[in-house]
């Protein structure tokens, strides 16, 4: 089973890891830099799960959740936000954009594969 | 078990997919069906999710209250899955809802 | 493990992006210039350094990082005000991230005294104070999660075999609607034990009642595990907002009903008890209560300001984008490696196409001809094709410029000089292989521009100039080249002097008759910067002859210009790629050879009376009344023993480092071509006097000479020579 997985992240590095570590699962990977481009991606891709930053230029973490939660054509795809333990606030403020759940900064692969486990058959 | 000779019989075959997604479909095809005795194939079903479950027990409530025949068939190793995580079991799904 | 260190690669690389960008914010900042997506970007950069950092442990990176990342946040929310003061401590925190990346990816330490001043100061700005949190916790405390660490007894060790947890678990339709699902949540909690559910359908409605994405069912389930009660938390972490929750561990003795009867009744009789009696038990309950509504709203309207606010301009963060202003153009990134090979299969078919031309005019066909002028077609469009291909590894020497400010900011200070720095045309693209080598000697030519160029600013208001100095760095295109020139507007060259030195140096007569330019360009002369000059900041033991010479070997040029009491001019002129170059085909012993065309000044046939022997084999050739060391390239590169008879051979005269000149012997010239340059070290080692090597049309690999190499071998085989070059002037 390789579902796909949309990662919207800023850093390169953070796209890579991610892409490492969920190839490594099996999965497969689409990107997108920011929130706006997330939204273009998915316009020809339906992603089982999608990872994203919180803060991204142009459109940030907050604003792609909502706009996807906005339009029925994503309803009930699951968005994990990638958040900093610290930042009780942020995962707050995710989850009312409509977020799914998080994950937990460092970044850690095999708690990104548990998060993306628990959200999706 | 309903028979297949019933006029009135009729199947609806459920999707494979039984996620937040299905829910609201599935419950328009359910009540465009009401009054019928109905099997329901579960023959493509690969996993089920809690809403989808609802609508399939308030459909047995509801064929129950009308006293018509619901039935499943078909179901896959995918669906009894999902219904017994749920707290279900196959049995809750066979047992005849309305004697004839 | 290779992937891992690969992505650390490209985290160090973004590290550098990011460092670059958080410098032009910075400094955009500090003249008052920055909007608030500048403050976003220089504030997203450190975060994303904190946020790689964090991934790869780097825990000096992360920290600083951090307490960084904190105070900008407060000039972020307007909390701190971006004053002159504020700046250059933002400035100097910067510079000390770059050094702490660099630090970490060069595996060494920076001292630790450095950082903690700087945390500290960076601390005493924050509004709050100390270890004052970025968030803004207060306004949102009211409906934030209140960590729901409850208060469990777990004196008595958690792991003990088979704890048994009741749970129930009623989740809201919100729960759905964000795309989480029961049955997942229940699978993850199977992980962690036995499990036996039960579902309670009692509020269901009919169908026609139901709303297929409400909420109607309540879980309760019977969990034996190893497993704490954190683990079954967690499983719940997601959920437990959008539901109500219950967990309740029960004793071993409190197993009400272990046996007979149902065990749902035992559940609900257990759930009875605890409804009525919470205190009763010794356990707690989690109640999560649903948001006020009105919060709700409120929190999404602030969100919904967040992407006007952060929009626009999203910089190019590094790659081969110039444009650095909004409506970013659509790149795509690309393993360089896949570029290089495009690259290389560009050369063969230009080799392939020149070899088909050959033979084509072999096989007698005469220019004109149809298929000459199809060829011809084709020539066309491979030269086309290539240029299209090495425009696609072009980038902006804006990479190398970014980092200048930082340098001048350094220098000045260790020099006590007022420097303001005006860089122009940093978009001006070049190959890549031309940016990785531009940033030493750009380096030093900065450097010597200020340290000998600018004066100290006392001097300056004596002078009747502005106490601040300018440096102007600028790039731009020139005939197929790329030009870069740093000028100063300091007093310079001082002739009389640099005469003087050179005279006492013994790298001209005494008594030379040398135009200004000719002066100004000794400072080019190996051995005339000394040691004496060498401050520690534009000589590190290099002078500007090394300069000179690390840009000729990318085939470039350095000059100068200068104006006494103005400044001085710097320009380095630069092929736009190393991936190609023209140069003339000769033969020596029957191989073929390749020389760089920018070495080149002119080609002769020698008469007998222009060539003396020197003994030891050395030979001079006179050039219009200058002798020139004359270099038997066969024999230099060992293709022969024995010396080439200069009659019946061509000397191609060719400047070298300082701008001396040599003459290289050769037996033919076949003439010139441009040719595409494969590295000799990648496809088999490195050989001295030999710079790479390079296919021909008839197929034949030609070695590329390194004319640099290939002088200074000949040179101190035959020390000899010096005197003579001294006298020659």
């Amino acid at each position: 089973m390789s579902a796909t997985i949309l990662t919207v992240d800023d850093s390169r590095t953070m796209r890579e890891m991610l892409k490492l570590a969920l190839t490594q699962a099996g999965y497969k990977v689409i990107q997108a830099e920011d929130g706006v481009h997330g939204l273009e991606v998915l316009k020809s891709e339906t992603p089982r799960v999608i990872v994203t930053d919180i803060n991204m230029p142009r459109m940030d973490g907050f604003g792609f959740i909502e706009h996807v939660r906005a339009d029925d054509t994503y309803r009930g795809i699951p968005i994990l936000v990638l958040t900093t333990e610290s930042d009780a606030e942020k995962k707050d403020r995710a989850r009312r954009a409509g977020a799914t759940g998080w994950i937990i900064k460092p970044f850690d692969p095999a708690k990104l594969i548990d998060a993306i486990r628990r959200v999706s058959a | 078990m309903t028979t297949v000779s019933d006029p009135s019989q009729r199947i609806l075959e459920l999707a494979a997919v039984l996620d937040f997604r299905a829910a609201a479909p599935l419950t328009e095809s359910l009540l465009a069906m009401r009054g019928t005795a109905l099997t329901i194939d579960a023959s493509r079903v690969e996993r089920i999710g809690g809403q989808c479950l609802q609508v399939l027990l308030s459909a047995q409530q509801t064929w129950s209250a009308d006293e018509t025949a619901l039935s499943f068939t078909n179901m896959t190793p995918g669906f009894v899955e999902g219904l017994r995580l749920l707290g279900f079991s196959e049995a809750d799904f066979t047992r005849e809802e309305m004697p004839e | 493990m290779d992937a891992m260190a690969a992505v650390k690669q490209t985290f160090f690389q973004e590290c550098e992006e990011q460092l670059a960008e958080l410098e032009t914010g910075l400094l955009a900042m500090e003249r008052g210039e920055a909007e608030s997506d500048t403050v976003n970007a220089v504030f997203r950069a450190v975060h994303s350094i904190k946020g790689g950092a964090g991934a790869f442990s780097l825990e000096d990176l992360v920290q600083f990082a951090h307490v960084f990342e904190t105070t900008l946040d407060h000039v972020r929310n307007g909390a701190l005000e971006p004053t002159a003061d504020v700046m250059g401590v933002m400035l100097r925190a910067a510079d000390l991230l770059a050094d702490l990346v660099a630090a970490a990816r060069d595996g060494l330490s920076v001292d630790s005294g450095r950082s903690e001043v700087l945390v500290t100061e960076l601390t005493a700005l924050s509004p709050g104070g100390v270890g004052a949190d970025t968030e803004e916790e207060d306004d949102l405390s009211d409906f934030s999660f209140t960590p729901v660490t409850v208060a469990f007894d777990f004196s008595d060790a958690p792991a003990d075999a088979g704890r048994s947890y009741t749970i129930t678990f009623k989740p809201r339709p919100e729960l759905y609607a964000k795309g989480n699902e029961t049955a997942l949540v229940l699978r993850e909690l199977e992980r962690l034990g036995q499990m036996e559910t039960s579902c309670d359908a009692s509020a269901l409605p009919q169908l026609a009642e139901l709303d297929p994405e409400g909420a109607y069912l309540e879980w309760t389930i019977r969990l034996t595990t190893e497993k704490g009660e954190d683990a079954i938390r967690e499983v719940f972490e997601f959920v437990e907002w959008d539901s109500s929750l219950t967990i309740q561990a029960s004793d071993a003795d409190a197993d009400v009903d272990s046996g007979a009867g149902s065990t749902e009744d035992a559940f609900a009789a257990l759930l009875r008890s605890i409804q009525g009696d919470e205190t009763a038990l010794p356990t707690a309950t989690a109640e999560i209560i649903p948001l006020p509504l009105a919060e709700e709203r409120e929190a999404v309207v602030e969100v919904e300001a967040q992407p006007a606010k952060a929009s626009a301009a999203r910089n190019g963060s590094g790659g081969a984008n110039a444009n650095a202003n909004a409506a970013a153009p659509q790149t795509i990134r690309a393993d360089l490696e896949r570029v290089d090979r495009l690259i290389d299969l560009v050369g063969e078919l230009v080799i392939n196409q020149a070899m088909l031309s050959q033979r084509v005019m072999e096989a007698g066909h005469v220019p004109g001809s149809a298929v000459a002028l199809g060829l011809d077609e084709l020539e066309h469009l491979t030269r086309e094709i290539q240029d299209c291909v090495m425009a696609i590894r072009a980038q902006a020497v804006k990479s190398v410029f970014q980092r200048i400010p930082r340098l001048v900011r350094e220098v000045a200070s260790m020099t006590g000089k007022q420097v303001r720095l005006i860089t122009d045309g940093e978009g001006t693209e070049v190959d890549k292989t031309v940016i990785d080598r531009l940033n030493d000697p750009l380096t030093h030519m900065i450097r010597n521009a200020i340290d000998h160029g600018l004066e100290k600013p006392e001097v300056r208001i004596a002078a009747g100039k502005p106490a601040e100095g300018v440096v102007r760095l600028s790039a731009m295109h020139r005939s197929g080249r790329i030009v870069i020139e740093v000028a100063d507007d300091g007093a310079g060259i001082n002739r009389a002097r640099v005469k003087a030195i050179a005279a006492e140096k013994g790298l001209i007569a005494a008594d030379a008759a040398l135009s200004d330019e000719e002066i100004d360009n000794l400072i080019f002369l190996p051995g005339f910067s000394t040691a004496s000059e060498v401050s520690n900041i534009s000589g590190r033991g290099v002078g500007m002859d090394v300069v000179k010479r690390s840009i000729q070997g990318l085939g470039g040029r350095l000059s100068i210009t200068s104006r006494p009491g103005k400044g001085s001019t710097f320009t380095m002129s630069l092929p736009l790629t190393l991936a190609v170059l023209d140069g003339m085909v000769v033969t020596v012993a029957d191989q073929t050879l390749v020389v760089p065309l920018t070495a080149i000044i002119e080609t002769l046939q020698p008469k007998p009376a222009d060539v003396h022997g020197l003994g030891g084999g050395a030979r001079v050739i006179a050039i219009r009344d200058t002798f020139t060391p004359l270099i038997d390239v066969g024999r230099e590169l060992g293709f022969r023993n024995t010396a080439t008879d200069p009659l019946v051979a061509v000397a191609i005269l060719v400047e070298t480092e300082g701008g001396r000149r040599s003459a290289l012997l050769v037996d033919t010239i076949q003439g010139q071509r441009q040719v595409v340059i494969k590295s000799l070290e990648s496809n088999y080692r490195h050989v001295p006097g030999i710079a790479a090597a390079t296919i021909l049309g008839d197929g034949r690999v030609a070695l590329i000479i390194d004319v640099d190499t290939v002088i200074a071998n000949s040179q101190s085989d035959a020390t000899i020579l010096e005197p003579v070059l001294a006298a020659a002037g």
